[in-house]
C-alpha cells in the first residue's frame, strides 16, 4: 500500500517519509492512546516511533510490511514512555484477600469508568495485546507479529489481561469506589 | 450471551472511544526532527560467500559499532542510576515522633497531617490506617498508596503501598517470573520473608523482628541488582511477588529501587507494608517512609 513511498523514503526522500507519516500517524495515535490512556504520552510515543522509523527505514526489507513494522516500533515506544513516566499509582493494584473467581457480575457493569480503571490496572504489555486484537481486530498471529512476541505469549497475555479485568470489575461491583478513589 | 462474549463486547466498545488523530503540530515536529536526523546506513549484505576474512572482520566490527549506536539510541540511559550505594540501615526503633523531619518550605498542598485510611477492609481483610506526621505526602490513600510530594519515581522519590493476602507467590527469579513461580505460596511471615531473601537478582538485608500495632513480624530491605535490564526479562516485568488473582501484584518500577518491607501477621492475614525509595532519595524522606510504616494500625479509624 505504501511501497512506493517507502522505497523513496529509504533513499532519503524526506518528503516521501513526511507523506508516510501523515498517512499512518493518525492510526498510530489511536493505538498509542488506547495503550497508554494518556494523550500527551501517546503523542510523544508516536513522534518517537516515527523518528525511529525514519532512522531505521533502510533496514526494512519488505516495503509492503511498513505498517506492521511501524506498529512494532510504536509498541516499543509506548513501553518506553510508560516506563519513563510511569506514575507510582500505575504500580498499584487493589487486592482482594481471597482469590477472585470469575462471575457473571461484571456482565451487569455498564459503567465506562469502571472499565477505564480496570484497564489502567493492566500492564502496558497486556493493554497492547488487547488494543491490537480488540481495537484493530487483528487475529492473534498477526498481533504477535505487530508486537514482536510469540503467539503463545500473546495468548498468555490475553488470558491474564481478561482475568485481571474480570477480577477488577467483580471487585468494583462488590465494593463501589469511595469518593477518594480516582483514576490512576 | 455468555460472560466471555460480554467482556469482549465491552472491550470493543470501550476501545472504540478516544482520539484517532495525531495533532498537526506533532506531524510538523516529526518533520522538523527528520530534517535534522540522518538515516542509519545498513551494513550488508550480511552473507557474502566469497568474502575474504579481512572484509568479514571489518564488517563485523562495523556492525558492532552500529549495534552499539542503535542500542544507545533505542534504549538510552535509564532515568536514574542503579542502586550501587549502600542500602540504608534499617531502623527498627523508628517512630513517627522521633524520625519525621520538618517539611520543606516547598511542600505542596497534599494530605493533611493525621491518620488516613490507607486500605479499606475487603473480604476477610482488615482496614489499614497510617498516620502522616507532616504535610509532605500526597496520593490516594483510598486505593492503598501514598507518595512523597516530590513524587515516587526514580531517581529520588519515595512512597508506600500496602498489601494484604493470605497467600503470596514469590518468584524465584523476578526476571524469569513466568517460569519461577513456586508451586505453593508463602502463607506465613517467615515463609514470605525467607522467599524474598532468597529471590535471585536482589540484595536482601538480614531480616529483623518488628512489631506494628501489636502484631509481630519481620522487616527486610530489598535492593534491586544494578545490572538488571527489565526489557530483556521474560515478559518485560520484574515482580517481587504475586497473589491469588494477580501475578504482578508488586513489581519493580525502575533503577536504583529499594523496597523496605514491613511484614506482619494480623490474625493469620499477612500484611505487607511496602516502603519505596531510591539510592538518591533524601534521608528525611526515607525517615518519613519508615515513620508511616511504623504508624500502621489495623482496626480502622
Amino acid at each position: 500500500m505504501y511501497a512506493a513511498l517507502v522505497d523513496q523514503a529509504k533513499r532519503g526522500d524526506r518528503e516521501a517519509f513526511d507523506s508516510l507519516a501523515r498517512l499512518t500517524g493518525d492510526r498510530c495515535m489511536a493505538i498509542a492512546f488506547r495503550i497508554l490512556r494518556d494523550f500527551d504520552l501517546a503523542d510523544d510515543a508516536v513522534q518517537s516511533a516515527l523518528l525511529t522509523a525514519w532512522r531505521e527505514l533502510r533496514a526494512l526489507r519488505d516495503p509492503e510490511r511498513f505498517e506492521p513494522w511501524l506498529h512494532r516500533i510504536l509498541t516499543n515506544a509506548c513501553y518506553a514512555e510508560a516506563r519513563r513516566r510511569r506514575r507510582w499509582s500505575e504500580g498499584i493494584r487493589l487486592l482482594s484477600v481471597e482469590p477472585v473467581h470469575g462471575t457473571d457480575d461484571y456482565a451487569t457493569v455498564d459503567n465506562r469508568d469502571q472499565l477505564e480503571r480496570a484497564f489502567r490496572r493492566l500492564t502496558v504489555q497486556q493493554r497492547a495485546v488487547l488494543v491490537f486484537h480488540h481495537y484493530l481486530g487483528l487475529p492473534l498471529p498477526e498481533v504477535a507479529v505487530r508486537i514482536g512476541i510469540p503467539v503463545g505469549t500473546v495468548k498468555s497475555r490475553m488470558h491474564h489481561a481478561k482475568r485481571a479485568l474480570r477480577a477488577s470489575l467483580d471487585a468494583e461491583a462488590r465494593t463501589p469506589p469511595t469518593s477518594q478513589e480516582r483514576m490512576a | 450471551m455468555t460472560a466471555h462474549d460480554d467482556l469482549d463486547r465491552q472491550l470493543n466498545d470501550f476501545l472504540r472511544d478516544g482520539p484517532t488523530e495525531l495533532p498537526y503540530e506533532s506531524f510538523d515536529a516529526v518533520r522538523d526532527r527528520t530534517e535534522q536526523t540522518g538515516q542509519w546506513v545498513v551494513i550488508g549484505p550480511w552473507r557474502i560467500p566469497d568474502m575474504n576474512k579481512i572484509v568479514t572482520i571489518g564488517l563485523g566490527a562495523a556492525v558492532v559499532v552500529v549495534a552499539i549506536f542503535i542500542g544507545a539510541q533505542l534504549f538510552g540511559s535509564p532515568s536514574g542510576g542503579f542502586g550501587s550505594q549502600p542500602t540504608p540501615s534499617p531502623d527498627p526503633t523508628a517512630t513517627p515522633a522521633q524520625s519525621v523531619a520538618e517539611p520543606s518550605s516547598s511542600v505542596a498542598a497534599g494530605l493533611p497531617e493525621g491518620p488516613h485510611l490507607l486500605s479499606e477492609a475487603t473480604d476477610g481483610g482488615v482496614p489499614i490506617t497510617v498516620t502522616i506526621a507532616a504535610p509532605a505526602w500526597e496520593g490516594d490513600p483510598g486505593i492503598g498508596f501514598l507518595q512523597w510530594n516530590e513524587g515516587a519515581d526514580p531517581p529520588d522519590g519515595a512512597g508506600m503501598i500496602a498489601f494484604q493476602s493470605r497467600e503470596y507467590y514469590v518468584y524465584g527469579d523476578p526476571c524469569h517470573w513466568p517460569t519461577t513461580r513456586p508451586d505453593t505460596p508463602a502463607t506465613t511471615v517467615d515463609e514470605l520473608v525467607d522467599a524474598l531473601a532468597n529471590q535471585a537478582s536482589r540484595e536482601a538485608s538480614a531480616p529483623e523482628d518488628i512489631t506494628v500495632d501489636g502484631n509481630t513480624g519481620k522487616k527486610i530491605i530489598l535492593d534491586m541488582a544494578d545490572d538488571v535490564d527489565i526489557d530483556a526479562c521474560d515478559e518485560p516485568e520484574y515482580p517481587l511477588f504475586g497473589v491469588p488473582g494477580d501475578d504482578l501484584a508488586r513489581y519493580s518500577q525502575g533503577s536504583g529501587q529499594i523496597e523496605e518491607l514491613w511484614i506482619v501477621d494480623v490474625d493469620g492475614l499477612i500484611v505487607v507494608l511496602d516502603g519505596l525509595y531510591y539510592t538518591d532519595t533524601p534521608q528525611n524522606a526515607v525517615d518519613e517512609v519508615r515513620a508511616i510504616l511504623a504508624s500502621a494500625t489495623f482496626d480502622g479509624p
